[in-house]
């Protein structure tokens, strides 16, 4: 837990302020039952009212102040967990937006979520607790001890006796629920688990009527949610019964001892009066403990779950040893023996791939599903990096780019629709923020999805879910390639990225981006789109087995051949024969 | 240092409309009376279940108030009787007496914790199935309407707020109350004046709380919606990564993301300084009134009206009082909160389900697969309509092809047919029967969807085809892999049928998942088989062998397809062209060319490909 505690070094003026207000106000209430014990004993007793009255003022005068102070260090103790909580979340959201994608993909994003919101929350409040409650306990206790042993040291020990079983109880129990909560949360994650899943696909669910078989998955994650819960929380609420038992049973030993001794004069009614007071005041505030474990072993379990987030550090390849600037990327790629495997499985997807794209031109990449067209295409974005080989940039070794500098220059459209909430307008300038309205459209023309746009409601004004929902797929899409487009990008890149648009518009599409100056990557599956490419790159298992054009892969590749019979020749039904 | 000492009061002042709040509180405050009692009444007949068990409960929190007042009680006579008296009664038989109270109060209160935590957890487990068995019965258009991650807050964080109220709450509040009653009643039996005194302090008590909720309860939920606002978004650049890093824009959305702390940072400090005003509030007013009891409790006992141990003991009770009150209004906010969350989840159960299938709907055995619209429109939205007065009929066995550009309204005819959404006019027949009178889990269990985005599920490659048909043999799943052309990739994983696909499905492709979706339709063996865009990133080769195993599977079934292929659509026994939510033409390819309408020219258009893509 120390690394997240760090953060708390900015405020320790705050934190130290706080605290040192909460011992005053501490301070006043254990001098209270000793400022009534000369009350009785010394005003009451001997009938000397000046003596009741002067006490009673020093009591009023000192609850004031330490309202007074009780209130200050409110201030001073919310600011000091909300800036901590603040600082920490800014901190953890920068953190992980500084992962590279493969480190990224490590941590499922509904974990990464709570980790940032829920984890971040508990940790704060802790801290909170901690700085109002958590010490006020210990403080309770010891000072009490401490003032029961001036009072009278016999009576006193009889008190102070009973703390280290209590003690001893209350750490086990901490231990052991730190444990039962941290098999809670890991069991809160798959349940929500559950549900993001079938709120995903509900639709899916829907049409295979499979809600009866949901609902029963559910209710097992659930069940088990709450046997756990319950195990845990039955533990922690032995806590204040336990307690109470012990602290009692001093009290009647308290009584016991108190009378023998009064009767032998070696103590005094006030005495015994103040050591009950304040054995009272120890098993109250001790007792405020059974949900203080709660707080403290759920804030250990989310502040583990936090620092797992900072102390994971990117893979030190590439991407910190940026040399050089490129102040203007040309957008000439080069691949040079390129080889890649993704990091969870040891499987080739691209093997000894080498190529070359002149600034400008227009390369196609086809292959079967699966043969690693979207691989290639990621190692330009960096999003992963080769393991053999080396990708040219303008004749620069990629690994020496600066990664950010680089990728302001693609303009990247996913196979996946990604759309954010906003307007259409938004979504679009999500490309390049500086991006006029003018530049807006004529990317939107571009991207063909101009005059869809002025037809909705709002125009490019229209609001956009979280999904899009308002839109078909094809609009979609289109609105992400206006959004790569409104980049002016150097490289431009298109997975697979018009697969649901009819021919017509595709062809559009395609017709004006030609005289983009950008490289243009297409990863296609049509030879309509792969005749008009400088250079077509034939995929099959991760290895390129062909490049050149379509001309010359018609008259080279049998491969390529059977791929254009398929879409153009009647004799498609017979290719599986030959292939 | 003086800098950082003052910091902490300089933080602007919340932006609050009490003025506002108080116009509107008079009829305001009725209505959500009576929601809350609406609410609360909601909560109890989830609890009603346990009646038996919550009533031993109830016994046990008034034993146990009981016997916490007992307690000081009794130290007071001891101190009255023994410690300054001489003491009448055995010393002995007392102490045993008092032994017994508190071993009996540690026993009950322990014994009613356990209880109800067993009641509240079994309660909260109801409420999130219930809410989730609901959420499947919901009609598709209510998730179209909403974000996904404020639907999942409702099942989760709201459900986790009940919870935690119910668990420790619920005690507390009622043993709170009676704890309050009962220390009045023993103040006012012991000393009527004394009493009076120490509620000297209660309007200020009654003042300070006014003050402090009425600005807590509006910054708490101004915090919530703040804090909802940052989950949504920490979900969408989350999940939007790739897009970001490839934009390179995390300094941006790292802007975004600083926007959304600030504001949860400028109401979370108001809310958490002026609420944790209550604890202090209740513990100075406690100091004050312990300064007066003790000050003019003294005069009284020289005066001697009463004995030093009422003293004791109303030191003790006044703390008691207090301590209630002060758990009260700790409570107070968390109650809120957990009466809000039951509010939103209650609000999700409110919603109408997919509309009740008629009384007199059937379930079908069998489907031969013969499908007709007659003059069916939709619109999703009153005004603009997506679908119009479309019209067709489909034999059984028959592969019915739907072509157009984008947003001419397939998907849409589609989901009209799967029932997600049902026609504004028109009927849909299915073996001549009007669609409605089936029962719609009957209906959908003949037919098989293979949906635009292929969603596969957390969990092993075969888990994931077998979702088609549970019971399925492993024989069947592989032999379903085969047919939809995905079998010799999955054979290619280490872990073969076995490999795990996380939730994201990523791992694969998004060609392989659309493989894995077709063979989980085929396994469901369907009377009709339904595949919207199932194959527009398969590349072709691949394609046409799926279609060749397709059609002797579909032999005697009926197919949907929806694809801008045309050598797809070639094949199939009756093309339908939408346009613009209208059918333009309908009939098989070589009708169709003959006509020289829409459809020609869009096939002439892809044959011509080289020229429309060659531009310039």
């Amino acid at each position: 837990m120390g690394l997240i505690f760090t953060f708390l070094k900015k405020y320790r003026v705050a934190a130290i302020v706080a605290l040192s207000m909460l011992l005053f106000e501490l301070a006043v209430e254990l001098v209270q039952p000793l400022m009534i014990s000369k009350i009785i004993d010394e005003g009451i007793m001997k009938s000397d009212l000046s003596v009741v009255w002067l006490w009673g003022g020093v009591l009023t005068a000192s609850a004031v102040l330490a309202f007074l102070s009780g209130i200050a260090s409110s201030f001073y103790a919310s600011h000091a967990s909300m800036g901590f909580g603040y600082d920490l979340r800014d901190k953890l959201y920068e953190k992980v937006q500084s992962f590279t994608y493969p480190v990224f993909n490590r941590f499922a994003t509904s974990s990464l979520i709570t980790r940032l919101t829920g984890d971040v929350s508990q940790v704060q409040d802790l801290v909170f607790m901690s700085l109002r409650f958590m010490t006020r306990v210990p403080l309770i206790v010891i000072g009490s001890m401490i003032m029961a042993l001036v009072v009278h040291l016999k009576l006193g020990l009889l008190m102070v006796c009973t703390v280290p079983i209590l003690l001893l109880f209350i750490t086990w129990v901490i231990k052991k629920s730190a444990a039962l909560f941290r098999v809670v949360q890991s069991r809160l994650d798959s349940v929500n688990g559950v549900i993001q899943e079938n709120l995903t696909g509900i639709r899916l669910i829907r049409v295979f009527v499979r809600m009866s078989h949901e609902v029963s998955r559910f209710a097992k994650a659930s069940a088990h949610l709450m046997k756990g819960t319950v195990s845990v929380l039955r533990l922690t609420e032995t806590t204040m019964p336990f307690i109470f038992l012990i602290g009692n049973a001093g009290i009647i030993a308290i009584l016991w001892f108190g009378r023998r001794d009064i009767a032998a004069g070696s103590a005094s009614v006030g005495e015994v009066v103040a050591v009950v007071n304040y054995s009272l005041r120890t098993i109250g505030a001790l007792s405020a403990i059974s949900w203080l474990v709660v707080s403290f072993s759920k804030g250990r379990a989310s502040a583990m779950r936090i620092e797992e987030l900072f102390s994971t550090d990117n893979d030190a390849v590439g991407h910190t040893q940026a040399e050089q600037k490129t102040p203007l990327i040309q957008g000439h790629v080069e691949f040079n023996h390129v080889s890649f495997f993704y990091p969870n499985n040891g499987i080739h997807v691209l093997e000894g791939i080498s190529f070359t794209a002149r600034p400008g031109e227009r390369i196609a990449i086809l292959g079967a599903t699966g043969s690693g067209k979207t691989s290639l295409v990621q190692l330009i974005t960096r999003l992963y990096e080769e393991n053999e080989g080396t990708v040219r940039i303008d004749g620069i070794d990629a690994r020496k780019l600066d990664t950010p500098n680089l990728r302001d220059a693609i303009g990247y459209v996913p196979q996946e629709v990604l759309l954010f909430t906003g307007s259409v307008r938004d979504n679009i300038a999500w490309g390049n923020e500086y991006a006029t309205l003018e530049q807006i459209m004529e990317a939107a023309k571009r991207a063909q999805i101009h005059e869809t746009i002025e037809q909705l409601p709002q125009g490019y004004d229209t609001m956009l879910g979280q999904r899009g929902v308002n839109l078909s797929g094809g609009q979609k899409q289109r609105i992400s390639i206006a959004r790569a487009l409104v980049r002016n990008p150097s490289i431009l890149i298109l997975d697979d990225s018009t697969s649901a648009l009819d021919v017509r518009t595709e062809a559009a599409l395609l017709d004006s981006l030609t005289d983009l100056s950008c490289t243009t990557f297409l990863v296609t599956q049509k030879i309509s789109s792969t005749m008009s490419a400088d250079l077509i790159l034939l995929l099959d298992e991760g290895r390129l087995i062909e490049k050149g054009k379509h001309d010359d892969l018609m008259s080279r590749s049998p491969l390529y051949r059977q791929i254009y019979q398929s879409q153009y020749g009647e004799e498609a039904q017979h290719v599986q024969r030959t292939y | 240092m003086f800098k950082e000492l003052i910091e902490p009061f300089r933080h602007p002042s919340p932006e609050l409309n009490l003025r506002a709040a108080k116009d509107s509180e008079g009829k305001k405050a009725k209505a959500k009376a009576k929601n809350w009692t609406v609410t609360l009444g909601r909560i109890w007949t989830y609890l009603a279940k346990h009646r038996g068990k919550l009533a031993l409960v109830l016994v046990m929190v008034v034993l146990s108030s009981a016997l916490a007042l007992l307690g000081p009680y009794l130290i007071g006579v001891a101190i009255d009787d023994y410690i300054e008296g001489t003491g009448g009664q055995s010393w002995i038989q007392f102490l045993l007496l008092l032994s017994a109270v508190y071993i009996l109060f540690s026993f009950v209160s322990w014994l009613q914790n356990i209880w109800m935590i067993g009641i509240a957890q079994e309660t909260v487990y109801r409420m999130r199935t219930d809410l989730f068995a609901h959420l499947h019965r919901l009609p598709i258009p209510y998730y179209g309407k909403r974000q996904q991650g404020e639907i999942m807050s409702r099942v989760t964080n709201d459900i986790e707020n009940v919870s935690g109220t119910l668990n420790s709450s619920a005690i507390q509040i009622f043993s709170s109350m009676l704890t309050l009653v009962g220390t009045i009643s023993v103040m006012l039996w012991l000393s009527p004046l004394l009493t009076v005194l120490t509620f000297t302090v209660v309007p200020l008590m009654a003042l300070g709380m006014r003050w402090i909720t009425r600005r807590t309860g509006p910054l708490f939920k101004q915090r919530q919606r703040n804090l909802g606002d940052l989950n949504g978004y920490i979900e969408e650049t989350l999940s939007g990564q790739r897009v970001i890093k490839a934009f390179s824009q995390e300094a941006r959305v790292i802007q975004g993301f600083t926007q959304r702390n600030d504001q949860i940072y400028r109401s979370g400090f108001w809310a958490l300084t002026i609420s944790s005003f209550i604890p202090k509030l209740m513990n100075g007013l406690n100091n004050l009134s312990f300064a007066i009891i003790a000050g003019i409790g003294g005069i009284l006992v020289i005066k001697g009206s009463i004995t030093v141990g009422v003293i004791i003991m109303f030191v003790e009770y006044a703390r008691q009082f207090t301590r209630p009150l002060n758990d009260l209004a700790n409570q107070w906010n968390t109650l809120l909160s957990a009466i809000a969350g039951a509010e939103r989840v209650f609000e999700v159960l409110d919603e109408d389900v997919e509309a009740k299938d008629e009384g007199s709907s059937v379930t079908l055995d069998h489907v031969e697969g013969a499908v007709s619209f007659s003059q069916v429109s939709f619109a999703y939205e009153a005004g603009g309509a997506t679908l119009e007065r479309i019209s067709f009929e489909a034999k059984p066995g028959e592969m019915i092809a739907l072509v157009g550009p984008t947003g001419a309204g397939k998907t849409t005819l589609i989901q009209l047919l799967s029932r997600f959404y049902e026609p504004s006019s028109g009927t849909i027949r299915i073996d001549g029967r009007d669609m409605t009178s089936i029962r719609r889990e009957s209906l959908r269990s003949h037919m098989s969807f293979v949906l635009q985005d292929s969603f596969l599920f957390e969990g092993t490659i075969r888990e994931n085809i077998r979702y088609g048909r549970l019971n399925a043999t492993d024989s069947e799943v592989e032999a379903a892999a085969k047919l939809a052309n995905a079998h010799s990739f999955i054979v290619r994983f280490a872990e073969g049928y076995d490999k795990k696909l996380s939730a994201d499905g990523s791992g694969i492709s998004q060609g392989q998942k659309q493989l894995l979706a077709i063979a989980r339709a085929i396994l469901a063996d369907p009377s009709i088989l339904v595949l919207d865009e199932a194959t527009s990133s398969i590349d072709t080769i691949t394609e046409i062998k799926i279609q060749e195993g397709l059609q002797r599977l579909m032999k005697g079934r009926t197919s949907f397809v929806i694809a801008h292929r045309l050598n797809t659509i070639r094949k199939a026994d009756r093309i339908l062209v939408l346009k613009d939510g209208r059918l333009l033409e309908q009939g098989s390819h070589e009708e169709l060319l003959k006509r020289e309408g829409f459809y020609s020219s869009l096939y002439e258009g892809q044959l011509k490909g080289e020229s429309m893509g060659l531009g310039s």
